[in-house]
């Protein structure tokens, strides 16, 4: 085997000896060499791979743009003294920084990324604790589903893949109200009361909320997890299960043995989008909780917590409240965007890899 | 065992066979013991195929329990709200006369209803196929080797982390006030100079250019939502992209196509696939957006209590909209090209 460096010189002279052949086919004339077809394909091929490059790099350059467009505007005005907010000299760069709107705004919203000392009280570590349960749960028992409905065959399960698909399309506005009364008035299936003594059980406000339909892989966005799992362990191929049944191994075992493994990276993904769906979240969050604080909760109701708390009834323009708000949004996306960029590579390859190519 | 041996032979003949030989050494052999009798023939007696039909059952049971609690069961409900009168007491709703009249109400009494709805199906249908086509085009760019496509695959999924939280609107409306013009308003007018009417003008065409100015325009100056509500269809078109066998391409460049051959011939075959999952994705993800306009109508129909109205109000919408994705999948569906089956 060459190594890399000789690899590279290969490639050298190769393109050296190409290029010395279609300069000597040049000086003897192109025309003895192909028909006028080829010769007018090969040219336009050439002028399309000069101008093209040209081309791509400015559309990617301003579409690129427009997306980092409010993300710029968010670090411009996060750091920015909120008396510039009205300065009309000022519009992207602002004159002095300062670290005060992050600091009352991280205060209001009870986050903190510096201060580990009351980790019952900070915003940051409960949201973290609820995603990351709840959405290992969630991978684990969607990945349990999707498997099963692509290695067996059994009566019905057109049916209950339908039902899948249901899950998928249905928003979950339409089923939040009769939940919220589930979980209000908590029976499950009449079985709580024999044992409460006729005492009600209420859920709302726990954090059961989100771990209960995720340990029953009935999460946020389940359905589509569910299908992805689906579509890559039907991508696998059948005689690593064949293989594993003659060595004697249950389907449970051959699934946690054989299949697990060979999922790694897909598992990692849709655990990626699992944490950042849960993260956003505000919709089902907001109805199932009223006191329990998540991040993207708080971030919802931030303007009138600054209302409430940091103006204490003073007017501040609309204008010098975006310095906190902003702030805001910094501290609510930071997590995610860190994670981002480290794992950026798992949310694109993953996804490439995993079995939605095959949908 | 022989059978073991041939490739031909499948699972099942092997478990058969498997039987047999230890059914006649049975009768060879003095009787075992019962403790040390192998585990798998305690019990029901099961053809393979049955037990693996069982085993399926196991692994979707959990899911399926769940999901007659969490799913179904709340789906149920919402739809006997939408045909009563209801009202929250101690312990659950109660409901009161059972008819059509929320629906009829909803049709022919409310007069923000019908409007958002229809408002919202023109949205949609128009954006669907302008999401989907620039998808495409993204994907194929950011699917060719240069330098830098890391980072530019970085930057335009970015929307997919972002977007589908409360940040980005907080910020839009911020850039709005701040008169950063909603980005969308900044952007546009880089297309508000007449340019396009000069140049019809200058190749003497002069009577559409008024229209065609208007369609453009309102194209660009949508820009900014467009882009960032396509990362995950991207995602998808990549993915399927990546699919498209090397030697197809090699086949088409020896035969001489060009790019836009190319695209035609190879490229929308190889992921119109996925263009049915795209397009199913973008029109779910615009009609349960919370912020479109029917759905605002519908949540704050909950908020003043009035659940039976709103459940009527959703279910009408879900039940349109799923016609109308039903009728965009049965179009489509004829001219999706599977390479396997």
């Amino acid at each position: 085997m060459a190594t890399k460096k000789e690899e590279r010189q290969f490639e050298k002279e190769r393109k050296a000896a190409i290029k010395a052949r279609m300069a000597k086919m040049k000086a003897e004339g192109l025309e003895n060499y192909f028909t006028p077809d080829q010769i007018r394909y090969n040219r336009n091929q050439k002028i399309l791979g000069a101008v093209w490059p040209i081309f791509r790099g400015l559309i990617l350059f301003g579409l690129g743009f427009v997306i980092m467009y409010p993300l710029l505007f968010m670090l411009s005005t996060a750091f920015r003294p909120n008396d510039q907010m009205t300065d009309p000299s000022i519009v992207w760069l602002p004159k002095s920084l300062t670290m005060d709107n992050i600091t009352q705004t991280a205060q209001v919203m009870k986050v903190s990324y510096w201060d580990w000392g009351k980790p019952l009280d900070n915003t940051v570590l409960n949201t973290i604790v609820l995603n990351v349960v709840a959405s290992v749960l969630q991978v684990i028992t969607c990945s349990i589903t999707g498997y099963g409905f692509a290695r067996f065959k059994f009566k019905g399960k057109n049916a209950f893949f339908a039902l899948v698909l249901l899950m998928i399309i249905v928003p979950p506005q339409i089923t939040t109200i009769p939940l919220y009364l589930q979980y209000a008035y908590f029976k499950l299936f009449g079985i709580i009361p024999l044992y409460s003594n006729g005492e009600q059980l209420s859920i709302i406000n726990s954090g059961l909320t989100m771990y209960l339909p995720a340990i029953f892989a009935n999460g946020i966005k389940a359905g589509l997890f569910i299908y992805i799992f689906r579509q890559f362990f039907r991508g696998l191929p059948k005689e690593l299960e064949d293989a594993a049944y003659l060595d004697g191994c249950g389907p449970f075992e051959t699934y946690v043995k054989i299949m697990v493994p060979n999922a790694k990276t897909s598992f990692l993904t849709v655990f990626l989008f699992s944490i950042v769906w849960y993260w956003n979240d505000f919709y089902v969050s907001s109805s199932f909780f009223t006191e329990n604080r998540t991040m993207a909760l708080m971030l919802k109701n931030l303007d009138a917590t600054l209302q409430q708390q940091l103006f204490d009834g003073q007017t501040v323009s609309i204008r010098q409240i975006i310095v906190w708000l902003e702030s805001g949004c910094l501290l609510a996306i930071l997590p995610i965007l860190v994670m981002y960029t480290f794992l950026q590579k798992y949310f694109v390859e993953g996804v490439e890899r995993s079995g939605l190519t095959g949908m | 065992m022989n059978e073991i041996e041939n490739n031909n032979t499948n699972v099942e003949e092997i478990e058969e066979a498997d039987n047999t030989a230890v059914e006649e050494t049975a009768n060879e052999l003095p009787p075992m013991p019962e403790t040390s009798a192998p585990e798998k023939y305690k019990g029901i007696k099961m053809s393979y195929e049955k037990r693996k039909a069982m085993y399926g059952y196991c692994f979707i049971a959990l899911w399926f329990v769940g999901s007659i609690y969490f799913f179904v069961a709340p789906l149920i409900q919402s739809l006997i709200y939408s045909f009563h009168q209801t009202k929250i007491v101690q312990g659950g709703m109660e409901m009161t006369n059972p008819g059509f009249k929320n629906y009829y109400n909803a049709f022919r009494k409310d007069q923000y209803y019908v409007p958002a709805l229809t408002a919202m199906i023109k949205n949609t249908l128009l954006n669907t196929p302008l999401i989907i086509v620039f998808s495409v085009f993204i994907a194929v760019i950011l699917n060719q080797k240069f330098k830098g496509r890391t980072a530019a695959r970085a930057i335009f999924f970015l929307p997919v982390i972002i977007a589908t939280g409360p940040v980005i609107d907080i910020i839009n409306g911020n850039m709005s006030t701040g008169g950063y013009s909603g980005g969308s308003e900044q952007f546009s007018t880089m297309f508000e100079t007449n340019l396009v009417d000069d140049l019809l003008n200058f190749l003497g065409i002069y009577n559409i250019s008024d229209k065609l100015t208007d369609v453009i325009s309102t194209l660009t100056s949508d820009i900014m939502n467009l882009v960032w509500k396509c990362g995950i269809q991207i995602l998808l078109f990549l993915s399927a992209l990546q699919g498209i066998p090397y030697s197809a391409k090699e086949a088409a460049s020896m035969e001489g196509a060009t790019a836009w051959e190319y695209f035609w011939k190879i490229t929308v075959p190889y992921i119109s696939p996925m263009l049915i999952a795209a397009l199913v994705y973008t029109i779910v993800d615009s009609f349960v957006d919370p912020g479109n306009e029917v759905m605002t109508l519908v949540l704050n129909q909950s908020k003043q209590w009035e659940h039976g109205y709103s459940a009527a109000l959703a279910w009408a919408y879900f039940l349109i909209v799923g016609v109308i994705l039903g009728i965009a999948l049965l179009i489509l569906n004829r001219f999706v090209y599977y390479e396997v089956e």
